[in-house]
Order: C-alpha cells, then sequence, then structure tokens
C-alpha cells in the first residue's frame, strides 16, 4: 500500500501563490489531481509561459527527484544533423551565463545530488536526485540552463569528441549497438526520423557547429515545450513558489510542430549482412510494432515475454535449454509514440548457424498465429509483467521516470497504472490477432552477423 | 532461538543457527529475498575453477520430485526473479517477489536447497551453457579487459581467478565434486538470510522455520585466504582484437581491506580522485580533453586487500597519451594527497548523498548484511557519515601514500595492438608491454 496524505483544496493554493504575482508568465493553474496508484496523487499545474508541471507527494524517503522532459528527440532531427539532440543533451551541463563550466555538477555534487540526461528518439529528460532539503538549488540550476546555456566554441569541439567516444563504444566496437543502428537503418530507411540512430551518424557527430546547437537550443529549449516532474519528499505549494520564482521570468518561442512520422511501407522482406569479429554468429530479426499508446503495443509486450521472458519462456526453453544452438534469445519492444520495431536478438552456440534458430523461431511465431495461448501460460507472464511494474516503482525517480515518460508519450502521467490494467485485460484471442498482424514476413528485416574470426573455446 | 533487537531493522538466529536480518517495509506490495552462503570461489580447487559457481547453479536445478524446467516455470509463474551470483567469499541467491507469492517461494527455496537433485545431465548442460556464455563475452571488450586486469594484478593469488573459471576447468568439474562441495558448505551456520519489504517478523519466522528448518546442520568451512602481493613495477599487457576503433583501459594496484585502518580516508581520496563527475580523473580525461565518454576509478574491498582501478576507453590515437596523464595523475595524487578544497567538497557529497543510500528497504539492509557476513563491528556502516565527515586531509594523505603504489601498477587494454602497442613501452615508469590475443583471455 502507498502512503499519502489528504487532498487539498486546490482553487485557495492557486489563489495564495498567485496572490502577489503580476507577471503572466509566473502565475500558476491548477489543472487536475490523479491517482497514482491506491493513494499517491499526481497533481497537473501549467505555468503562464506553458510550463507543464507534474508533483507527487511522497513521504517515503527524504528524497526527491526533479525530472524535466523536452518534447525532442532523435525523430525533431534531419538528414544530415542527426544526433543533435543528444549532443546538446551532453553540452547543456556545461556554462550559463550565471555559471561558469563545471559549477552546475560542483554544486549538486556538494548538495549529495545524482544528476544524468537521456535523449531518445521522441524525448530528452534530465534529472536530480536530491536530498529533500536541496529543491530550492535544483529549481535554480535547472530554470538556468533552460534559458541561459552558453554555447562556447571549445566546449562544443571537446563535447563532440566525447560524443564520438560515446559512439565508438556503444556502436562501432559493440557488436549489438552496430547491428540494432543497421536494423532500424533497413527497416525504416535511412532518412526516415526513426531510421537514423539517436546518437547520430559520425559524419554528423563531427560536423556540428557551435551555430547549429544554438539554433537547436533555441528552437526546442523553452517553457511550452518542456513539463517538470517533481517526485519526493516536498511541500507542493513550496516547490510551486519556487517554479514561479525562476521559471516565472521565462519565455520562449512556441512550440514547434511535431515532426511528420510517416508510417513504414515496408512490402517485403529486407536481408543485411555485417561482418564482425566476434566468436559466433548472430542474427536480428525487427518487425513494424504499434505506437506505445496502444492497447496492441500491450498485447505485444505479453507476446515478448511468453517467448522470451524468463527461462520457462517458449523460445529461451527451445533454442537456449532443449536444442542447445542458441546462448542467448532476447526481445526488444520500442516504446516510441509512432511505433518502432519489435526485434529479436539471437546470438548461436559454437557451430550451429543462425538458419537454424530462425527455423525454430518461425515455427513459434505460426503456432502463436495458429493457437490460442492458454490461460495460465498467459496468467504467468502477466505476473512477471506485474513483478517488473512494482520495481519500477521503488524510488522517488523510478516513478517520475514513469510519469514523465507517460506524459511525454502517451500523454497521460498515470499511464503506466492504465498499462497495468490493460495487461490484465489481454486475452488469448488478443495475442494472436497481434502476433497475426506483426509477425507478417513481408514486413520483416533480418541482419546477419557473420564472424570474421574464430575464438576459441 | 535468540533475538536481539538493533534501531536499524531486526536480526535473529534460528535454531538450526541460520542468521536472519529484516528490513520491513509496506510502501509496495514487494519482498527481495537474500540467501547468502559463506563459500565461494576461494574453494575452488586449482584445476576446477568455477565448481562453486556450478554448485551454486546446480542448486537451482531441481528436486527428486521437481525438474529444472518445473523449478523455472514455478518462479516464473508466482511472479518472481531469482539470480545466483558466486564471488570469491560468498554465494548469493537473490529474489524478488510479488508479496502474495511470498510463502510459494520459501516453500521453493527450501526445497532446493535441502534436497537438490543434482542430477549428472543437469550438470552437463550447465557445464555447456557456461563454456557457450564464455566465448560468447568474447564480444564484450570491457569484460575482456577487466578480466585480464584481475589475472594481471592479483597473478596467482585466488583473487586473480575468475569465478566462472575457464572452459577447460569449468568441465573437469564432475557430480561427485558438486555433491561433495554442497555436502561441506551448504549448512545452515554457513547461511544468513536477508529479507526486505513488505512481510512481518512473525510471518517471516514463520516461513523461515516451515522452509529451511530442516537445513543440514555442521561447522562451515573457515574462509582463509592469504593477502596478495604487489608485483612490482609498471607492467603492460595488451589483449590484441582485430578492428577495434578505441581501446578499453584498466590501469590499477592493490587498494583496501575491510578492516583496514585507513578504509575511511582512501574512500574520500578515491571520490576526489575519480569518484565523480567532478573528481580529478573525469574533469582531466573527458572534461578538458573529451578523450574518453567513461572514466573513473573505483576503490574494491574484501576480506584481503582488493583492486584500486582507474577505467577509460579511449580512441586509438589517443590511447598513449591517455594512460600518460592517468599515470602522472597517479603520481600527483601519492605524492601530494588531496587539498583541503577537495576534501570538503568531497565530505559534504558522501555524507548528503548517504539519504539514497538508505531510500529503500533493500538499500537499507544491504550493509547491515555486509556487515554480518564479514564480521565487521556494527558502528563500521552504522556511523558511517561519522566516519567520512570526520576525515582530515594529512589522514587522506597519509591513506594514499601508504596504501596506493604509483610505482607498482597493472596497465592493461584490450586493443588493436598494431595500432597502439608501439607507443606503450616509451610511458613512465614502464619496463615491459605484453601482447596476448584476446581468444587466449
Amino acid at each position: 500500500m502507498l502512503l499519502g496524505r489528504p487532498r487539498m483544496n486546490h482553487a485557495d493554493l492557486e489563489a495564495r501563490l498567485n496572490a502577489n504575482v503580476a507577471r503572466t508568465n509566473a502565475r500558476v493553474r491548477f489543472v487536475e489531481e490523479v491517482p497514482f496508484g491506491d493513494s499517491l496523487r499526481i497533481q497537473r499545474w501549467t505555468m503562464g509561459n506553458g510550463l507543464g508541471v507534474l508533483l507527487l507527494r511522497d513521504p517515503s524517503a527524504p528524497v526527491f527527484s526533479y525530472q524535466t522532459w523536452f518534447r525532442v528527440g532523435s525523430s525533431h532531427e534531419t538528414p544530415g544533423k542527426t544526433g543533435q539532440a543528444h549532443l546538446l543533451e551532453h553540452l547543456m551541463f556545461n556554462a550559463t551565463r550565471n555559471h561558469p563550466h563545471g559549477e552546475f555538477d560542483r554544486l549538486l555534487e556538494a548538495a549529495g545530488g545524482e544528476t544524468n540526461a537521456a535523449t531518445w528518439v521522441d524525448w530528452t529528460c534530465y534529472y536530480e536526485n536530491l536530498p529533500a532539503s536541496e529543491l530550492g538549488l535544483a529549481v535554480h540550476l535547472e530554470s538556468d540552463r533552460m534559458a541561459h546555456l552558453k554555447l562556447e566554441r571549445q566546449k562544443v569541439v571537446s563535447e563532440k569528441e566525447v560524443v564520438v567516444s560515446e559512439r565508438r563504444d556503444r556502436v562501432d566496437d559493440d557488436v549489438e549497438g552496430r547491428v540494432s543502428e543497421t536494423l532500424y537503418a533497413t527497416a525504416f530507411g535511412r532518412t526516415h526520423p526513426y531510421g537514423w540512430p539517436t546518437i547520430g551518424w559520425m559524419t554528423d557527430i563531427e560536423g556540428f557547429t557551435p551555430a547549429d546547437c544554438r539554433e537547436f537550443y533555441r528552437t526546442h529549449y523553452a517553457p511550452p515545450g518542456a513539463s517538470v516532474v517533481l517526485v519526493g519528499d516536498v511541500d507542493p505549494e513550496h516547490a510551486l513558489s519556487l517554479l514561479q520564482e525562476h521559471y516565472g521570468p521565462l519565455r520562449g518561442p512556441a512550440r514547434p510542430e511535431a515532426p511528420a512520422v510517416p508510417r513504414s511501407r515496408q512490402r517485403a522482406e529486407r536481408r543485411k549482412i555485417v561482418r564482425w569479429p566476434t566468436p559466433t554468429p548472430k542474427l536480428a530479426v525487427g518487425w513494424h510494432a504499434p505506437p506505445y499508446g496502444d492497447f496492441d503495443h500491450a498485447v505485444l509486450t505479453l507476446i515478448d515475454q511468453l517467448l522470451v521472458g524468463g527461462r520457462s519462456s517458449r523460445l529461451y526453453l527451445d533454442l537456449v535449454r532443449e536444442r542447445e544452438i542458441a546462448s542467448e534469445v532476447r526481445m526488444s519492444l520500442a516504446p516510441f509514440q509512432h511505433g518502432g520495431l519489435v526485434d529479436l536478438w539471437i546470438s548461436a552456440r559454437e557451430g550451429h548457424p543462425v538458419a537454424r534458430s530462425l527455423a525454430v523461431v518461425e515455427k513459434h511465431l505460426a503456432r502463436l498465429r495458429r493457437e490460442l495461448v492458454s490461460e495460465d501460460e498467459l496468467d504467468k507472464v502477466k505476473n512477471r509483467l506485474e513483478l517488473g511494474f512494482i520495481g519500477a516503482l521503488e524510488t522517488a525517480q523510478g516513478k517520475a521516470d514513469q510519469i514523465g515518460f507517460c506524459e511525454t508519450v502517451a500523454s497521460d502521467p498515470r499511464h503506466t497504472f492504465v498499462r497495468l490494467e490493460e495487461y490484465r485485460r489481454v486475452t488469448p484471442e488478443d495475442v494472436r490477432r497481434v502476433a497475426r498482424a506483426v509477425f507478417v514476413d513481408a514486413r520483416r528485416t533480418l541482419v546477419e552477423v557473420v564472424p570474421t574470426t574464430r575464438g576459441r573455446a | 532461538m535468540s533475538r536481539r533487537a538493533r534501531a536499524s531493522g531486526a536480526r535473529w538466529t534460528t535454531d538450526a543457527g541460520i542468521g536472519v536480518l529484516l528490513e520491513e517495509s509496506h510502501a509496495l506490495p514487494l519482498v527481495d529475498v537474500d540467501l547468502i552462503l559463506r563459500a565461494g570461489a576461494l574453494h575452488d580447487p586449482v584445476g576446477k575453477e568455477g565448481l562453486a559457481r556450478l554448485a551454486a547453479r546446480m542448486l537451482r536445478m531441481g528436486t527428486r520430485k521437481l525438474t529444472s524446467d518445473a523449478v523455472d516455470e514455478a518462479i516464473d509463474a508466482m511472479g518472481a526473479s531469482v539470480s545466483i551470483d558466486v564471488g570469491h567469499g560468498t554465494t548469493r541467491i537473490h529474489a524478488s517477489v510479488i508479496r502474495r507469492s511470498l510463502p510459494a517461494l520459501f516453500d521453493l527455496l527450501g526445497s532446493l536447497l535441502r534436497a537438490p537433485a543434482l542430477r549428472a545431465s543437469d550438470l552437463g548442460l550447465l557445464q555447456r551453457e557456461t563454456v557457450s556464455d564464455l566465448l560468447s563475452q568474447r564480444d564484450n571488450d570491457r569484460w575482456l579487459a577487466g578480466r585480464a586486469f584481475r589475472g594481471h594484478l592479483f597473478g596467482d593469488h585466488p583473487y586473480g581467478r575468475p569465478a566462472v573459471g575457464s572452459a577447460a576447468t569449468v568441465v573437469a568439474s564432475t557430480r561427485k565434486d558438486v555433491e561433495a562441495y554442497l555436502e561441506t558448505h551448504l549448512v545452515a551456520p554457513g547461511l544468513t538470510i536477508g529479507v526486505s519489504g513488505a512481510v512481518t517478523e512473525s510471518d517471516l519466522k514463520a516461513l523461515i522455520d516451515r522452509a529451511f528448518g530442516a537445513l543440514r546442520t555442521g561447522q562451515p568451512q573457515p574462509m582463509a585466504v592469504a593477502a596478495p602481493r604487489v608485483q612490482r613495477g609498471r607492467r603492460v599487457l595488451v589483449i590484441d582484437k582485430p578492428d577495434r576503433t578505441q581501446t578499453q583501459v584498466f590501469v590499477g594496484t592493490l587498494g583496501t581491506r575491510f578492516r583496514d585502518p585507513v578504509f575511511y580516508p582512501l574512500v574520500v581520496a578515491n571520490t576526489v580522485f575519480g569518484g565523480t563527475f567532478t573528481s580529478r580523473l573525469v574533469r582531466e580525461v573527458r572534461g578538458e580533453r573529451g578523450w574518453s565518454y567513461a572514466a573513473s576509478s573505483r576503490l574494491g574491498v574484501d576480506r584481503q586487500r582488493e583492486a584500486w582501478a582507474l577505467y577509460t576507453h579511449p580512441s586509438n590515437e589517443h590511447v598513449a597519451d591517455c594512460i600518460a596523464l592517468e599515470l602522472g595523475l597517479i603520481d600527483a595524487f601519492v605524492e601530494q594527497g588531496i587539498t583541503a578544497e577537495e576534501l570538503a567538497a568531497a565530505r559534504s557529497f558522501l555524507v548528503k548523498s548517504h539519504a539514497f543510500d538508505r531510500d529503500t528497504a533493500s538499500k537499507r539492509l544491504e550493509p547491515r548484511l555486509e556487515g554480518e557476513i564479514h564480521g565487521l563491528p556494527e558502528a563500521f556502516y552504522s556511523r558511517y557519515v561519522e566516519h567520512v565527515g570526520g576525515v582530515t586531509v594529512e589522514q587522506a594523505r597519509d591513506a594514499v601514500r601508504s596504501r596506493l603504489s604509483a610505482r607498482d601498477l597493472s596497465i592493461v587494454l584490450v586493443a588493436s595492438a598494431a595500432e597502439v602497442a608501439g607507443p606503450l613501452a616509451k610511458l613512465p615508469g614502464v619496463a615491459q608491454v605484453e601482447v596476448v590475443p584476446f581468444d587466449a583471455v
């Protein structure tokens, strides 16, 4: 049972907060209060300048997580400028008009804080986890860098080097990273917003100028394109008054129109080969998946678990345990606003061609399309998903992650609980219907890894 | 049954001699269970490295009445996850479970530990899986570098032997070896159970007594491990792997142990050196030069002195310069220690961020478990804030000088040797550069 406290009168609170506020941008408006589980509640507020605010008071530990979710990610970039959202995420930890380079991290560390950020196709998220007494510092630093970032030439150059290093680590020297990049580029095409990697193509990263970064920052980093998510042992009235004080002076251009993300028109199977110094062959297969907000995305999550979730899952049992022809089998379902891929990764055992594993996979997919799964097996994967759902809510950061992601991608901060209910509603007929719709050979892409060297056991 | 109360949570010993620690929290319907056995890879016979890990994994492979597939099915069906981790001195079975399935989980774990089937066919399956996994891990450059670094630093000492073993030693273990290992080490007084989450003390007592009350008693084997010795000089090992665009680099030496009187001064000093984003190493390697996305130093700890290790992954063109920079930073660290300003910042960070070491029940339990397993005084962790907050500049400087050697360093790289090996011999103080192929690690 989650802890909570009595509901407050929001009209009175709104009146108190706005009583002596002249600036329109700084005025706050209560929008709604929605449940987050049995006894916690999310308050949604907006500021006059368009900033969205989501507050969840959670007194279970004397800490808070402060997150800023910008509705901009790699899908908002253009060919030739890929990786811009991610590079800017790195640069956001540099100097502002009010703080020299390095001070952002120094102040947060001195306060016992942890900070980081992440970028993906639909969003960019920044967070600070701090002791409850340090809320003012988080609000000050985040509002400052939303409006006053200095993008100096020297720092853009050195941060590009860091991103190049990150790309080499995650992609150029990593077989899974390289395969994932190849899979998405092949399935969507290199000019589709989901077809280029979030980290960007190497030539694009190397080509960015300070002017490119300033333009992207001015266009996308402003209150109308952002939501602040605050979860923890904080008083909402105090938090809102701090937001008024620090974000009130900010304003920015209206949020730019969301990019057009066309649906994939793949009508025939696509194949690629990657040659790599690896001891065993590997195979990735991707099928086009529904958008995150769709009920069918929840159904596909259950199918993922049926096939590879846990040691009793169908593909793990068959490929790894019984036939012993694969050392690893995994699936990944992209949680993208407009629908990404559901992809399967198989690492074959030495001496066993991946074609054998693929034949077994096809047999299982055909069974899913043909037969109804039993209620017992469905209940098993629902229990596994419930365990993961509960585990994700243990900390203030875990709750804030869920709220911010769901608000940004599904326009509903409590969607994680909606998703749990959707899992519970899924029927054997849903599983068969979605399997028939998704696992179509003409809409799949295969990337095979062919070893260029052999390792001894 | 005896019981003594602790401010942070309950602790008791069962009639069978099992130590139990509970950190209760009903914030979520979730329970974490840790079964920790005081035995691990240190007990592996030479030539049969990996035996402790195989034995632990055999515990999950069923009972006379349950096949391994039935065990896996039961775990997944109850909404639980179970993992097994074997270190040098401990074997840990960790489970997370939805509260409503806790009794079923304890019943299953109890039956697996009381009467494991130990089928020869299951052992063969695990051996083949392990050999296959070892081969697959060669795709992971950081894993390769880390494994080679420990072997290079510790040499023949047991800390240099990986708990997973090697392909040759894993297949050398027999069913009789596994049976004898468990016969010796799987006894109630050698087991500690840690539980955190939504369960009361009285409910937990009943569950543990039912599941583990009949676990075999006996004397746990003493855990003796000699102190590792520093190998002299700055020695370089290059793990040669083709087509690398960057290099994985570990640089390190012997560090500290639990009962080291300068443990906390070293913790503070390492925080200054490479423990945070504003630390010297991160600032110089990443912030100023952009040479490596990741940069950190880690201070390991165990019964005997563990490793102090720096990690970076510069591109091939910057490898020699990056390692030279790291050597210079280590020289300055050992000769001059840290400044008062650095000390104040590190102490403040460690003291204030301690709130995040205690924001969930499982995090609150972890130091209590570690103290219990290693026989540490309660104040070792419970007075963490005073320990860290009381460190002085002089204590930090003396601790670094007395424990960390700038002269005796293992430098281990995974790289395309032809592209990077040449300049390495010219690094200050480096006497030898050895190159081995990646599939020999």
